[in-house]
């Protein structure tokens, strides 16, 4: 049993198990994959590279909020070449596929930064961050503009033959638009959703909290927008969808599969436990054992209005 | 059947027993009001902690959050045994209402020690502890630990009021301790930076932790120091830095500091605890928490 996260790319990305570290819950890879022995998630999407460096947003850069975890790290990165020049004899030494997202301000630095990495024998595929937002730099992500979405999306299209997910935001007014756009231009696979805008105040409410006021929100209280997201897109486009937001529990991976993912992204609660996306997918594989599943596309999308009545296995849940 | 919504909560996964140490509570005392010391039988962790480190605490906790980071107050090699300082209520309130509410006998499980902590220079014979506030809980150790080492050791302390002083009988009898409070309720009247001029010249090394404005002052105290006795500073110096001259002179540092671990994942993979470092970010779960003054960058710098 496994999936298969860019079917157009005859098998480049096949994985095990559906539940994978989304970007920002492990690093590089490698400081989890250090840790966590034979518990591994599907796959680890890196935190996002840039084509030069970038220090980070000033601190303080993130608040623990009763019900999910507000951040604004600001891609903080050594640049692609310092990374690559670090990381890639450990990636090539892992045996979980290693997706490394890319995030950049131009079209320019987008095509560079996948051309540089089609040259890298070890990564399993690219993640184009559409939903980065360095505000020192740039005004809004280019995930906003669906022209612009697009236009990003065929530049690493055009730069490499890796399989590569877009990254959504989903502070737009219409996400499947963008969705369709870049799977339109190229996308093997979408993953949604990207942390919310959101703010917190410091304790003597005189001030916003983080350094940069604003960060994004992310956990267990963005898990209703994610799915929302993953509901929608999933029914608009034909390539394999990532939910991500708010997942800690195998229900939750269950309800984004439900809700049309194919495979789901963990960060946050990875970030307390880096054995549980790992744990979670070896659950999930017992479950579906459990159910008589034998096939994880079954699962994909039972809760979508055109598949619903189709008649479904799953009813004693 | 009425339809409700899934909650998503469909615990088959057994607890992850491969992290962090499994640990009993053994003592609750609310030492001052809404304020507990909870010791904990924590064999593992206090072999191995070294003042000015913290725990992570793996359970209790809700599901899908960051695990609340908590400085080790104080540890007793020899029993196996480690203390928490926690504040319930405000700040940390997270943390505390999981722990707080335990009874002596229940069972938690902490990761760690986590960070870098304090490091005592071989040839100090005379250390200064200063803190205020919630500062207590990173520096407290630092008390013990100078002590059993058999060094001479002061701790200075500043609150608000007489009421939120730590009381004398949780420290060692050798050590000595100067309160000031901002209402003069007890001890010096004013802040307890007042205090540090007194010890200045005696103290071999000093460790601090609390509000920002009480470290930038005794940043600002251990640069004139540093100036007038000749030190050069860390970053200035000319020539190779290699890992072993930085932590040579992170040792010899006349101030460290601590820096609260607020939020993120202690693996050092976050970049969510990021401090202004003097070389760039830096990591308070990695690099710190404590702090040879000049690895830091403070708003005088800027």
């Amino acid at each position: 049993m496994s999936i298969d996260l860019a079917p157009g790319r005859s098998g480049a990305l096949r994985v095990r198990h559906p539940v994978l570290v989304a970007a920002g819950g492990a690093g590089y890879g490698n400081e989890l994959l250090e840790i966590v022995g034979d518990q591994t998630p599907a796959a680890i999407v890196t935190r996002s590279v840039t084509r030069d460096a970038r220090p980070g947003n000033r601190p303080p850069r993130m608040a623990a909020l009763p019900d999910g975890l507000l951040s604004s790290i600001g891609l903080q990165n050594p640049g692609l070449d310092a990374v690559l020049r670090r990381q890639s004899v450990r990636w090539a030494a892992s045996t979980v596929p290693i997706v490394v997202s890319i995030c950049g301000d131009t079209v320019e630095d987008i095509a560079a930064l996948a051309r540089a990495l089609e040259m890298q024998p070890d990564i399993a595929g690219i993640e184009l961050n559409l939903a980065g937002r360095d505000r020192g730099r740039t005004a809004a992500p280019m995930g906003h503009d669906v022209a612009t979405a697009e236009v990003a999306t065929v530049a690493a299209r055009a730069a490499t033959e890796l399989p590569l997910i877009v990254k959504l935001p989903a502070d737009v007014p219409d996400a499947r638009a963008v969705a369709r756009a870049v799977a339109a231009a190229g996308a093997d696979a979408i993953s949604a959703i990207a942390p919310l805008p959101a703010l917190a105040l410091a304790h003597d409410r005189r001030r916003a909290y983080l350094g940069t006021a604003y960060g994004g929100l992310s956990g267990p209280a963005v898990k209703p927008v994610g799915l929302r997201v993953v509901y929608e897109i999933s029914q608009v486009v034909h390539v394999p969808v990532i939910g991500i937001g708010g997942i800690s529990a195998l229900g939750d991976v269950l309800d984004y599969l439900d809700a049309g993912a194919t495979a789901v992204g963990m960060a946050t609660a990875a970030l307390a436990d880096p054995f549980l996306p790992g744990r979670l997918g070896d659950d999930l594989l017992d479950w579906c054992a459990g159910h008589g599943i034998d096939d994880l596309r079954e699962l994909s999308g039972s809760a979508l209005p055109a598949r619903r009545d189709r008649g479904r296995r799953r009813r004693d849940r | 059947m009425p339809l409700r919504p899934t909650t998503g909560r469909l615990a088959t996964s057994a607890p992850n027993r491969s992290r962090g140490e499994e640990v009993s509570l053994l003592e609750r005392r609310e030492v001052l009001p809404g304020r507990y010391l909870l010791t904990w039988a924590a064999p593992d962790i206090a072999r191995r902690v070294q003042p000015g480190q913290f725990i992570h605490v793996v359970a209790p906790r809700r599901p899908g959050l960051l695990l609340p980071a908590i400085p080790v107050a104080g540890f007793d090699r020899a029993a196996g045994r480690v203390s928490l300082l926690l504040a319930d209520g405000a700040d940390g309130a997270a943390a505390a209402a999981g722990l707080t509410a335990l009874r002596a006998g229940d069972e938690a499980a902490f990761e760690g020690p986590l960070g870098r902590g304090f490091e005592v220079d071989a040839r100090s014979r005379f250390l200064l502890v200063v803190a205020d506030g919630e500062g207590i809980a990173h520096v407290r150790a630092c008390v013990d630990e100078a002590v059993a080492s058999g060094r001479q050791v002061t701790l200075l302390l500043g609150v608000a009021k007489v009421s939120q002083v730590l009381p004398s009988s949780l420290l060692p009898d050798e050590a000595e301790y100067v309160v000031a409070t901002t209402d003069g309720s007890l001890g010096h009247h004013g802040s307890v930076i007042d205090l540090v001029a007194r010890y200045e010249a005696w103290a071999d090394q000093c460790f601090a932790a609390g509000s920002e404005a009480l470290l930038a002052r005794l940043a600002g105290l251990a640069r004139g120091r540093d100036a007038r006795m000749g030190v050069a500073r860390l970053r200035r110096k000319r020539g190779r830095r290699t890992e072993a001259t930085k932590a040579a002179a992170r040792r010899r540092a006349w101030l460290q500091v601590a820096l609260p671990h607020d939020a993120g994942c202690a693996l050092g993979v976050c970049l969510g605890c990021v401090t202004d470092g003097a070389d760039g970010p830096a990591r308070v779960c990695r690099e710190g928490p404590a702090f040879a003054v000049d690895e830091l960058r403070w708003a005088a710098d800027r």
